[in-house]
């Protein structure tokens, strides 16, 4: 457990640092890649823990996103009314389609998060008097309090930074709880769990309700960092995205996603300033890492940081249900 | 507490690569161009790039006395991916000016963003009409058109000189077709014409089949779109045989945007408009195509988002020697400034809105030396972004959509 705690100290420590050694530019990146790690671990608290892989994670940011530009642009609701809407509606929508997800598996899972994330996206595109069709909705800024123009990059940073710690660090101790364990138990045996008499149902629907909601969360900050809402964050291309970063940095992991996240937007950043292929370069780059290391980055630094510790109970390094 | 050590070694590392990334400051003035050059629009970055590229070239001496230097940027044609290259202009690469984006959503996004971070901006292709109306910019000035810019002259024309009274209008189901929509009609109505019947479909169908055996009895029809779906749309529309019933017209970007090698003859006399046309006879045209042709090879016809990229560069070269440096509010104001009296789409100069008033082209597909090209028929000069309206009205009036203006030419917002 000390090395965890170390861990997390170090986590922190580089966090706060990042902001006072970096230019505003790679603040901006941070403040993009914990957005999206924020997505990512979304993802993964249903692939890692259930799996289930979900499409419509970013819908969920998505219906996030519009409604802050709807309620704060169109509406000039106040900021803190705005954001919490948002978040209600999109725990709302999470509960619906909760709902109609719940029973399903694997495959038919995938396709009806698919089948419901375009559907969703076809509505913002086509659904112009509310959404602004193709063009959006433009103008979606945080407000400035007493002179503090929270819109200013380092500020945006503490506050991304804060909530995204904070939602890791739940999440952290959501993973060692029962109802973490009751979930990864659901995943390796669903038919042992329901004989135990656990609620198999309810502890599936409540952890895709909880992973919209850390969706809509991204949401809310997506849209204030872009300023404008437009139907591109609810395409194909950015599930699949979040797919890949959970993927590569290891989605079994707490740390995996945001690892990936980094790790996809540093390569990113780097090749584009240097040559327009490169698309094939991170294509490159995630073919040799996913024949190399399966279950992703994140788990391959745990096993050569465990292998000299004690062996000890760790709901992360589970083998089963592959 | 190996494990401690490779955790500092590494974030001081990481740390220094990303301060010597971050040293760069001097008096070297940077123009960022910003496009699609790759996704499914990289036709038009492309065209873009290789407009800039050739205004790069002539601009040569000039650029080197300005210690102008110039970086290109992908767009990926996402409005995210277009707001992060923006960042990392300004934050990263001390960028003074930003020519571009390309496509509609990105300037839209490029626009919010220019707002917030003041940066001079010349939008080059992009042409949502609020990015110099309702939603302006004092730093934003345009070096293209707006949706419905073109389409005032087509409304007119189709109505005054070809005297066709109902117009059957297929779409793709977005903005800018809304927008290209709108002022076809405003100006088809007022100018004769009965009504404008319009049918949406979602972007991206390759099957018209359904909407092209409903479809309604007009003098002709208008495909207001383009792309793959234009090129589907023009195929079936003829494999129906309805040519022969209707005649085809297009949209500004219908039998523009390198579909013709594709449509083969079966376009040849299809009219569209447009404040470009690759058949301008024209000498500033002329130097233009045979320049670009004699840098880019001449089996690639130079466009109108080539065009519109060198031109945008033009101004951009200019605004920096007029205002001597890289003062921002000078560079602005000398940007607003532009008049461009040789361009190769003719003569043009910004509105205060920062839009350029042009001539209004309209172009048959006709065939010069074996290739297909859209050669000008008749020439609408000083167009504004607001056609034949007055600045003051229009914007006080409700912006195009899916079912405005209304479809009949009797109705009494056109009186």
């Amino acid at each position: 457990m000390k090395r965890e705690h170390l861990l997390i100290l170090a986590i922190v420590a580089a966090l706060v640092a990042w902001p006072l050694l970096m230019g505003n530019y790679a603040v901006a990146q941070a403040n993009r890649a914990m957005i999206y790690a924020l997505a990512a671990l979304s993802f993964s608290l249903l692939a890692g823990r259930l799996g289930w892989f979900s499409l419509c994670q970013t819908t969920f940011a998505g219906i996030s996103g519009y409604t802050v530009a709807i309620l704060g642009v169109r509406y000039g609701l106040p900021f803190p009314l705005v954001v919490l809407l948002a978040l209600l509606l999109t725990t709302f929508s999470a509960v619906i389609f909760g709902l109609l997800t719940v029973r399903s598996r694997k495959v038919s899972f995938l396709m009806l998060t698919l089948a419901l994330g375009q559907m969703v996206w076809a509505l913002s595109f086509q659904w112009v008097d509310v959404t602004g069709g193709y063009n959006g909705i433009a103008g979606v800024r945080m407000p400035v309090y007493g002179g503090v123009d929270l819109n200013d990059t380092r500020i945006f940073y503490v506050m991304v930074t804060t909530v995204t710690v904070a939602i890791f660090l739940a999440m952290w101790r959501l993973y060692r709880s029962p109802f973490g364990l009751l979930l990864l138990g659901i995943q390796e045996n669903e038919q042992r769990m329901r004989a135990l008499g656990h609620p198999v149902a309810l502890a599936r629907f409540s952890a895709f309700v909880l992973a919209g909601a850390i969706a809509g969360v991204a949401g809310v900050f997506l849209v204030y960092d872009m300023g404008i809402m437009s139907p591109s964050p609810l395409g194909l291309g950015h599930a699949v995205w979040v797919l890949t970063a959970a993927v590569l940095g290891g989605y079994r992991s707490l740390l995996g996603p945001a690892i990936g996240v980094a790790i996809l937007i540093t390569l990113e950043t780097l090749v584009a300033q240097y040559t327009d292929r490169h698309m094939m370069v991170i294509g490159l780059v995630l073919l040799l890492s996913i024949l190399l290391m399966p279950r992703g980055l994140a788990e391959v630094l745990e096993q050569r940081f465990k292998r000299k510790s004690k062996p000890q109970a760790s709901v992360t390094t589970t083998t089963r249900g592959e | 507490m190996k494990y401690t050590k490779t955790l500092i070694v590494s974030s001081v590392s990481a740390l220094a690569v990303g301060a010597a990334a971050h040293l760069q400051a001097d008096d070297t003035l940077r123009i960022g161009v910003i496009g699609p050059t790759t996704g499914v629009f990289s036709f038009f970055g492309e065209q873009q790039r290789m407009g800039v590229e050739l205004a790069q070239e002539e601009l040569a001496d000039q650029l080197e006395a300005l210690n102008i230097e110039v970086e290109f940027y992908d767009s990926q044609g996402d409005a995210e991916t277009t707001v992060d290259r923006l960042r990392a202009m300004e934050s990263r690469d001390d960028i003074d000016l930003v020519v571009g984006p390309v496509l509609g959503g990105t300037g839209l996004a490029g626009l919010e963003w220019a707002k917030g971070s003041g940066m001079p901006t010349v939008i080059s292709y992009s042409a949502p009409e609020d990015i110099t109306m309702r939603d302006r910019a004092e730093n934003v000035v345009r070096a293209g058109w707006t949706g419905a810019q073109p389409m005032f002259a087509f409304g007119e024309y189709v109505a005054k000189e070809l005297g066709y009274k109902r117009i059957v209008m297929v779409g793709q189901d977005y903005s800018f077709p809304y927008n290209q929509a709108g002022g076809f009609m405003k100006t088809f109505c007022r100018a004769g014409g009965e009504s404008v019947e319009r049918i949406w479909h979602p972007t991206g169908t390759s099957d018209y089949s359904s909407i092209l055996a409903t479809l309604p009895d007009g003098d002709a029809v208008l495909y207001n779109g383009a792309g793959s779906d234009g090129l589907a749309f023009f195929q079936q529309y003829h494999d129906f045989g309805i040519d022969a019933r209707m005649p085809l017209l297009g949209g500004s970007n219908f039998f523009a945007v390198g579909n013709l090698p594709e449509m083969g003859d079966q376009a040849i006399g299809g009219l569209s408009a447009l404040q470009y046309a690759e058949g301008l006879e024209s000498d500033s045209f002329l130097s233009f195509r045979d320049a670009f042709w004699a840098m880019h090879g001449d089996e690639v016809m130079p466009l109108a988002p080539a065009e519109h990229g060198y031109v945008a560069f033009k101004m951009a070269v200019s605004a920096f020697d007029s205002a001597n440096g890289g003062d921002r509010d000078e560079v602005i104001a000398a940007l607003r400034e532009t008049e461009m009296p040789d361009a190769p789409r003719g003569p043009f100069h910004l509105d205060e809105y920062g839009n350029p008033v042009q001539n209004i082209y309209i172009n048959e597909v006709q065939e010069v030396d074996g290739r297909l090209v859209n050669v000008p028929i008749r020439t609408y000069e000083n167009v504004s972004q607001f056609g034949p309206f007055e600045a003051e009205e229009y914007l006080a009036g409700e912006p195009d959509s899916r079912d405005f203006p209304p479809s009949d030419c009797s109705d009494p917002y056109y009186d």
